[in-house]
């Protein structure tokens, strides 16, 4: 079972990482789930592939009613993002799914009807939480075509999806990035392959500077905080992206 | 009754999925051949009107035959119905198997969640989809002994034939040689339709 750590909270309004399982079979790729709570209202935030699916369940199911989530929040459309949709949809079928126009027509491969899916259109759009107002943000070819990071400015947390992602060493788990410098070296080679664009990092990093972010939540790995955010999108904007060596 | 964890405890729905693809192939392989049959009921319709007062007896064979050829048609296009739907309830099946499998752990992992109520939902729907699987099977394996039926009769009718042929004077070369063409695709199909009611998926084994 995963382990849940708040990371945010006022009254109702609260951030919640669905975090490390040491029961996953170390052939699936760690994730991240994040719950985001408003009131009464839910919204989970990348709810990780279809095998994964009883380990954030049952997490979540600690902390919030699974059937009171009333949005899924697809960065992209990769399965270890959202292929256990059609098993959330279980507990409440009328729950939406926001997820990049791009790929509205391919992600009910993994269930949903029509209805289920909300197209965000490419310069992103605002999302409400019962009140409480969420942005989705481009980040267009980091690293899918369509895709998007979303922010909070109350609780000013950037989930970041796969930006940001360590693919850390076994018994390097932490929740936070500790050392930057150490952890950076297990986020390199990930950001050079996957990410496809130069001049969309370049984009994404401007952009984000002008946010006021304490915490940037990546989908994979460990969660940037403080003086760590900026060291990071620092670090990114330096990085040559696009490469494989072959 | 079937439930969700029988369901799921079952092993057989991948191999279930592999023996109605199997039945779908011969089945395709029937048709095929059961078009063959209906081409040579009319020529051998036309080679009686040919022969004449000498082949009357081969001529109402080759009429019987060709209704038997499109009877057969008949037979294989619901049979390839039922195939069609069998293999979509085995997909559902195969489907509903890991969808209750990852509920139930979610269940197991937490037991005072929604997760229970979900499952049981979950089930009852197995139960559905196992039950029309069920009649899908009965459905196609009726149908598969009337086609087998069917099949016995047109033997029959090309044995008479080759018979018939024996009384065609100048003709009886070429009808001989056409009913036992016929008798021979009449054999095919009869062995493919055996080897079908021998399939696992019908006998459980």
């Amino acid at each position: 079972m995963k382990t849940t750590k708040t990371i945010f909270q006022e009254g109702s309004h609260k951030w919640v990482a669905i975090v490390r399982d040491p029961q996953r079979p170390n052939y699936l790729i760690d994730t991240n789930e994040y719950l985001v709570t408003h009131g009464d209202q839910g919204i989970l935030l990348d709810p990780g592939g279809a095998e994964v699916f009883p380990a954030v369940f049952s997490a979540l199911s600690a902390e919030f009613d699974p059937s009171a989530l009333t949005a899924i929040f697809a960065s992209h459309q990769d399965p270890d993002i959202c292929s256990s949709l059609a098993l959330w949809l279980e507990f409440n079928p009328q729950m939406r799914c926001y997820i990049s126009w791009l790929w509205s027509s391919f992600i009910p491969h993994f269930g949903g009807t029509a209805e289920t899916f909300v197209p965000i259109p490419d310069e992103g759009m605002d999302i409400s939480l019962a009140g409480l107002p969420l942005q989705a943000l481009p980040a267009h070819y980091l690293h899918s075509s369509g895709n998007f990071n979303l922010y909070d400015k109350v609780a000013k947390i950037l989930f970041s999806g796969d930006v940001g992602a360590a693919l850390l060493p076994a018994g390097q788990d932490g929740l936070f990035v500790e050392d930057f410098d150490k952890h950076i070296r297990h986020a390199e080679g990930f950001h050079r392959r996957w990410m496809g664009s130069n001049e969309a990092k370049r984009r994404w990093c401007e952009r984000v500077s002008q946010l006021d972010i304490d915490l940037l939540c990546p989908q994979h790995g460990a969660i940037y905080r403080g003086a760590d955010v900026q060291r990071f999108i620092n670090w990114f904007d330096g990085l040559q992206v696009g490469i494989v060596k072959a | 009754m079937t439930t969700a964890l029988t369901v799921a405890a079952k092993p057989g729905a991948g191999a279930d999925l592999l023996r109605i693809v199997r039945i779908n192939e011969e089945i395709k392989k029937v048709v095929g051949v059961a078009f063959k049959i209906n081409i040579m009921a009319l020529n051998a319709i036309f080679l009686a009107k040919r022969a004449g007062t000498a082949a009357l007896g081969f001529g109402v064979l080759s009429n019987e035959l060709r209704v038997f050829s499109q009877d057969l048609r008949t037979c294989m296009t619901s049979l390839t119905a039922l195939i069609h739907g069998c293999v979509n309830e085995v997909s559902v099946v195969l489907q509903d198997i890991r969808y209750t499998r990852l509920l139930r752990a979610a269940a197991t992992l937490a037991p005072d969640s929604a997760a229970a109520s979900v499952l049981r939902q979950r089930e009852q729907a197995n139960e559905a989809h196992a039950q029309q699987l069920a009649s899908l099977r009965r459905q196609l394996k009726r149908a598969l002994e009337d086609a087998f039926q069917m099949v016995e009769l047109g033997g029959v009718l090309a044995k008479s034939a080759k018979i018939e042929a024996a009384y065609g004077q100048s003709f009886a070369g070429s009808l001989a040689q056409v009913s036992g063409e016929f008798d021979g695709i009449v054999e095919e199909i009869r062995t493919s339709l055996e080897s079908l009611r021998r399939s696992a998926f019908f006998t459980g084994r």
